[in-house]
């Protein structure tokens, strides 16, 4: 495969909305959620694909009405449409429901030349639903891909894990997830932003539109239930070690060794 | 705070916040030391459209509302006060006139530049001997043929040392008093154009403020904007608008000021507790906060009323005699609760202290809103 200028299939790229801080009782609204900070590296990717090739960039979101919003920043980042699928019945989907939301939602997309991921979400953290979408749509994958240079058909891909830095070239259509400290993302513009309030595309999917039923999705589609979430308690005690300067060292070095620290 | 928000505006607020923490705050003590002009950030800032946040999209700017503006001037300001002024200044006082005076010629010109960061404009009034007594300017500018020959001494100027396309206040008939002044643009580079020297200021120290003297300056009869003898209805209606981005310039700095203040007496100790806990200080922290948001809905509320195309030259008085105001108090209780570190350049708080006084001076000082303010409820 060489590189090339040619290619104008659709790019994919699926962006989490989390919620900026959880309060309990309060209403959320559309400045509750941000962009996850590790999919905009990816958006950024898929952009400066376009520049070079002229694939459209469709962002696509599963969340609440509200969270449109951040589908709307990703258009003012460049993205030119929007899709934000959106149903009472994704309620409480879990990684593997939202994974067949996504692969569904992008089956209906085809023909595209490219998924991209974030790594994780900066809520929670998991990392399951890119490669549990590519799963479900039979697509090649690479992880945590560090550069990306698109090639006739497909594209060589460079993955950096654990001091590795591991080659590939696959072929399209094909997923991706981009390693967050990759590529700056862009700034946006005021007029970008002008443009993705008033003149690009956001079309909203119920789950009718996708064709599914709603036991593949939300809390019945989902194969692991959260039963609680709590704060975590980091408990730091601070104790003063009596004595003497030379005491106080004997009385820590022999605390240290009998706890197995030394 | 954000209820009065549209989500464009949030999404506005978002981007800006992020752009500055990003490129401006670590940049902002460094430039208020050295009083240096960042070009790298400015020209990044003019690709993002900050200099032509009102202007229209066919001229090359971003269209958006006054709502807009006014939270962009606040993020800015809030991590750079100077860079704050540099952009309220240019796009308040600089572009708007040429927008709204200017006839296509002129917009066509000078608007696509401005818009886009480009060029830096530049609102030429203040003189030695005329400063709240606007109408006492002794500039002049005398029809010879097809020009101007311009005479003027310009202190204070705002983006002074930076600005290309600067609006000069002068007499175009010596004879007729306050109708007689004028504004005609005056462009860098046109011969008998001079920079003075900055002007070596308590706060701000990041903006080159200087003076602009012309020496028998000459520049085209269509470089007058409006009519002749319009001057002084043009600057007030700049000046509506720029008191609005000056009072959410203050509310940025006083913002800036409250969040470290907050922070830090929640991290110093003293008498076994965060100072946070100590009563006096809870008191500081709770009069800041109060007196922010108030003034800050009035900044929303002069910029509502624009955006409606009302009368809101008293909610821009108003917004901009108590934001300035606040500002100074707010800021002077950021050092008070940082104790002695709040005097050392060590923290940021006397930078903010400092950026703080002059917006009780600038566009209008507080002693001219309350007479503003007063004539508007009696008459007169």
């Amino acid at each position: 495969m060489k590189e090339t200028a040619m290619g104008s299939n659709k790019i994919i790229v699926c962006i989490k909305p989390v919620i900026i801080s959880a309060s309990s009782g309060t209403a959320r609204s559309a400045d509750s959620y941000e962009l996850n900070p590790f999919d905009r590296p990816a958006l950024e990717v898929a952009l400066q694909m376009k520049e070079k090739r002229g694939n459209p960039v469709i962002v696509l979101a599963m969340g609440p009405e509200p969270s449109a919003f951040v589908l709307k920043e990703a258009m003012a980042m460049g993205a030119d449409a929007g899709i934000l699928l959106c149903d009472p019945a994704f309620a409480g989907s879990d990684t593997l429901a939202t994974s067949t939301a996504l692969a569904t939602a992008i089956q209906k997309l085809t023909p595209f030349d490219l998924i991209l991921f974030g790594t994780r979400s900066a809520d929670s953290d998991t990392g399951h639903v890119g490669p549990q979408a590519a799963a479900f749509l039979d697509l090649p994958l690479v992880t945590g891909a560090y550069s990306v240079v698109p090639l006739d058909d497909g594209l060589r891909v460079e993955r950096r894990i654990d001091d590795f830095r591991e080659k590939y070239e696959v072929p399209f259509p094909a997923a991706l997830t981009i390693q967050s400290g990759s590529v700056r993302p862009r700034d946006i513009g005021l007029l970008e932003m002008v443009s993705a309030f008033e003149e690009k595309e956001l079309t909203t999917w119920r789950l009718k539109d996708l064709g599914l039923s709603p036991e593949r999705v939300g809390e019945s589609g989902s194969g692991t239930a959260v039963i609680s979430v709590s704060k975590a308690q980091r408990a730091r005690t601070c104790e003063f070690i009596p004595g003497s300067t030379e005491e106080q060292a004997d009385r820590l070095l022999g605390r240290l060794l009998a706890s197995g620290l030394l | 705070m954000d209820t009065f928000l549209s989500e464009k505006n949030q999404a506005v607020r978002r981007s800006v916040r992020s752009f500055c923490n990003e490129e401006v705050c670590p940049i902002a003590r460094e430039i208020d030391r050295e009083a240096s002009f960042p070009w790298e950030v400015v020209e990044k800032m003019g690709k993002l459209g900050y200099f032509g946040i009102q202007a229209p999209k066919k001229l090359g700017g971003a269209g958006l509302d006054t709502m807009s503006y006014v939270i962009v001037i606040e993020e800015i300001s809030k991590a750079c006060a100077s860079l704050g002024l540099c952009i309220t200044v240019h796009n308040s006082v600089a572009v708007f006139p040429i927008l709204t005076f200017g006839d296509d010629e002129q917009k066509q010109k000078w608007i696509p530049p401005l818009a886009q960061g480009e060029k830096i404009g530049a609102f030429c009034l203040t003189e030695p001997n005329a400063g709240s007594d606007a109408a006492g300017i002794e500039a002049t500018a005398i029809r010879q043929g097809d020009h101007y020959v311009l005479n003027a001494n310009k202190v204070f100027v705002t983006n002074g040392g930076v600005a290309d396309i600067c609006l000069i206040f002068a007499r175009t008939d010596p004879q007729a008093g306050p109708k007689g002044i004028s504004v005609v643009v005056a462009e860098r580079g046109t011969p008998g154009f001079v920079v003075g020297d900055l002007e070596d200021l308590c706060g701000m120290r990041a903006n080159p403020v200087t003076s602009i003297r012309l020496y028998d300056c000459t520049v085209p009869l269509k470089n007058l904007v409006g009519r002749e003898g319009m001057g002084l209805k043009i600057g007030l209606a700049a000046l509506d608008i720029g008191r609005t981005g000056i009072a959410a310039q203050a509310v940025g700095i006083s913002q800036a000021a409250f969040e470290e203040a907050v922070k830090y007496s929640r991290q110093r100790r003293q008498f076994g507790l965060p100072i946070a806990r100590h009563q006096a200080i809870g008191a500081m922290i709770a009069d800041m906060a109060t007196q922010i948001e108030a003034a800050r809905l009035m900044v929303y509320r002069s910029a509502t009323l624009r955006d409606k195309e009302k009368a809101f030259s008293q909610a821009s008085a108003m917004a901009k005699l108590f934001a300035s105001e606040i500002s100074s108090k707010v800021t002077d209780m950021a050092v008070q609760i940082h104790g002695g570190y709040g005097y050392s350049r060590l923290y940021p708080v006397e930078r903010y202290y400092r950026d703080a006084r002059v917006t009780r001076i600038y566009e209008g000082t507080s002693e001219i809103h309350r007479m503003v303010i007063s004539r508007g409820i009696l008459g007169g």
